[in-house]
């Protein structure tokens, strides 16, 4: 009964994944598309990837921290709107929820280009407001040349992206909590910080789990938010990540192989993550 | 999730095409022939190609289908219908890409044709060079644009200051600029564009790669690019009539603060003006352009960007292809297609005409083609090092103050070179 959709998703997505990995394996370029014939190098896409301390230096950490910062800022963010939400009344609590849904719906594309414009040097409306308080000068700030700088406005631009699903998925998670719980809380004198940890978080871990697991996943592969922003195309090394690097390597400079080893290491190091989060899920299920 | 909905989306698109517009060579019809145009040169191409299919049914009887592939698509398209053998017969391609293609073993070598049907001798050379691989051509140039200099003519008579002839006058313009016109930026250093540089290692004699016994060697860090490379960057660093922006500004970015009127003077193609005026009507008579001048006057060489005609391996009837090439290098619709999208045509006779028609936003880049329309190393591994960005790396850093002209001039040499050896 089920092979049919097995064989669909062994069509669509084991054998891409089985193809890239064995164009890892390769010297791959435009020759060998148009002839169709295969230029094994052995091990040298990895070992010139591994070896090179622009992974280790710049694009590793990159990577790593920006995940890191985005995965917080947007569960802790997304945690305070959902008990904001449970608190809030039904019409505020719908016209807050739509409000939130819509910095979801909009498209990755058209809100880095917002912030883009927000944070624009010349202009920009961040800037325009800062140097009229006099804290910066127009004209002489560009935020986007230096490492710290662009990654905070990608970090911004990700976790107002990325906060209302987190938000509404803890929301669902805080119904089913039941009110008595709460009450006997409050009767036994438990603040709401207390009343948090120790009933809400662990009454509805599981969500936080998926909720972190998949903003992980996310965050660690972030490619349109910083391609598109100014010199994150390859013009400012300083500021590429493992996608985004992949993606130059790979499509920009047409090195197939090389691209394909980038992208075989970042499939790996998410399925470490995962891989340690699930265990550390079902460890929990079964405790309880 | 985001990346998925785009994955599936592209691969939709892929479905479609493959079952409907991208029927390639393989089509039922023995004489009828596929054809690439790009889309975007041209505000409407459609109506010149309705004339285009009608003289070839007329002069072979055969159809010809034509697909149009918009610029920034092009390149993946064509990379895709390599590996799922579709390629069309005849395509317009983009003049850094032939060699690459050629190497590839894509395009079939068009010297033979090309010189007996005389089309050889009248070729732009920066062209020909840009579509010649180990000694055969590859693509006939149909078409071209240069960069030049763009300046606010108002902005100029107001002050009194004349276009620059010399790299000192250029300096001391855009530096008069600066406190004449505080509002404005004098001449913007783009971080993000390639080509405005070149001409600036070109004009100081330098080169960006030279070959040497078949193997390509960067130059970039050579003394005389060096020059070069510092004359154009102290613009920005020493002499502050660019801005901080700028550093990571594209050609595009450039082309919106143009459109703003917030620009004075720039390095801006030849198609930028009809752009500017399109969306600007207030600037109408306000424009101005001239070549970009050498250190001592002259003509710095600049980037010659532009499209080839080339064949296909895939092409099962060779000669009907050929004959699809022929009719759109002739002379009637080389000139037609060139005022129609604002670029001038790949024979030198048709753009030594437009010269001498003097229009003041057009006369002057083509003097600037003619005489110093010049191209990249035609290796296909600098289209590597265009992906890598490398020379852009290298401005973006000396412009942010990260690395001082030579470093960053070694450092991209070295990069360079490390592209050319795998």
């Amino acid at each position: 009964m089920l092979a049919p959709a097995l064989l669909a998703v062994a069509a669509l997505l084991l054998w891409p994944l089985g193809r890239v990995v064995w164009m890892s394996f390769q010297d791959y370029g435009l020759p060998q598309i148009v002839t169709g014939t295969s230029n094994y190098n052995g091990l040298d896409n990895y070992a010139d990837i591994l070896g090179q301390s622009y992974l280790w230096t710049t694009v590793l950490p990159n990577t790593v921290l920006f995940a890191l910062a985005c995965v917080t800022l947007t569960v802790v963010l997304g945690t305070l709107v959902a008990l904001l939400l449970a608190r809030l009344s039904p019409l505020w609590r719908t016209l807050t929820a739509s409000a939130i849904m819509t910095a979801w719906a909009m498209p990755a594309v058209t809100g880095t280009y917002v912030w883009i414009w927000l944070f624009d040097p010349l202009g920009g409306a961040v800037v325009t407001g800062l140097d009229g308080l006099g804290l910066v000068d127009a004209g002489d700030t560009n935020w986007f040349t230096d490492r710290l700088g662009f990654y905070a406005i990608a970090t911004l631009n990700v976790v107002h992206h990325g906060f209302p699903f987190v938000a509404i998925t803890i929301f669902a998670g805080l119904l089913t909590i039941p009110r008595e719980l709460h009450e006997a809380g409050i009767i036994d004198g438990a603040n709401a910080w207390q009343r948090f940890w120790a009933i809400t978080v662990p009454s509805i871990r599981p969500v936080f789990s998926v909720v972190i697991i998949l903003s992980t996943i996310w965050d660690f592969k972030v490619f349109v938010q910083l391609y598109l922003m100014p010199g994150g195309s390859g013009a400012n090394p300083d500021v590429l990540n493992l996608g985004v690097w992949s993606y130059v390597e790979s499509f920009a400079q047409r090195q197939y192989g090389m691209g394909s080893a980038i992208a075989v290491l970042l499939t790996l190091l998410l399925l470490g993550i995962t891989t340690v989060y699930i265990r550390t899920l079902f460890k929990e299920s079964e405790e309880l | 999730m985001r990346t998925r909905l785009i994955a599936v989306g592209a691969a939709l698109g892929l479905l479609a095409c493959g079952a409907a517009a991208c029927g390639g060579s393989g089509s039922a019809d023995d004489r009828a022939l596929t054809v690439w145009i790009m889309e975007g040169t041209n505000p409407d191409s459609r109506p010149f190609f309705k004339e285009v299919r009608e003289a070839f049914t007329e002069r072979t009887g055969a159809d010809l289908k034509v697909q149009y592939v918009p610029w920034p698509d092009a390149h993946d398209k064509f990379t895709k219908a390599m590996a799922g053998g579709t390629t069309p017969d005849v395509a317009e391609v983009g003049s850094t890409w032939t060699t690459e293609f050629a190497s590839a073993g894509a395009l079939t070598d068009l010297t033979e044709r090309t010189g007996r049907a005389g089309l050889d001798e009248d070729l732009v050379s920066g062209l020909r060079e840009a579509a010649t691989y180990e000694d055969r051509l590859y693509g006939v140039p149909w078409y071209a644009g240069v960069r030049a200099l763009l300046y606010r003519k108002d902005v100029f008579d107001k002050h009194g200051l004349a276009a620059p002839t010399t790299w000192k006058e250029l300096q001391d313009t855009a530096v008069r600029l600066k406190t004449l016109e505080p509002k404005m930026i004098p001449f913007p250093v783009v971080g993000d564009s390639e080509y405005a540089l070149d001409a600036f290692i070109w004009g100081a004699g330098g080169q960006l790669a030279v070959e040497k016994d078949g193997r390509w060697k960067s130059a970039v860090d050579s003394r005389k690019s060096v020059e070069g490379i510092r004359f154009y960057t102290d613009l920005a660093t020493r002499h502050g009539v660019s801005t901080k922006a700028a550093a990571t500004w594209n050609e595009a970015d450039l082309v919106d603060h143009l459109t703003a009127g917030r620009v004075a003077m720039a390095v801006s193609g030849s198609w930028t003006p009809s752009a500017v005026l399109a969306a600007a009507p207030e600037l109408k008579g306000k424009l101005a352009a001239a070549p970009i001048p050498g250190p001592d006057g002259g003509v710095s060489p600049s980037f010659l960007g532009g499209s080839h005609l080339a064949v296909f391996n895939t092409a099962r009837d060779q000669d009907l292809a050929w004959e699809l090439v022929e009719l759109l290098s002739d002379a009637e619709f080389t000139a037609k297609w060139a005022e129609q999208s604002g670029y001038f045509p790949g024979q030198r006779p048709l753009v030594e005409k437009v010269r001498d028609g003097g229009e003041p936003l057009v006369a002057p880049f083509a003097r600037q083609m003619l005489e110093g329309g010049t191209t990249v190393p035609t290796t296909p591994a600098y289209g590597q090092v265009q992906g890598r960005k490398t020379l852009a790396q290298m401005v973006q850093a000396i412009l942010t103050g990260k690395k001082d002209v030579e470093r960053a001039a070694a450092d991209a040499a070295r990069d360079m070179d490390r592209t050319f050896g795998d």
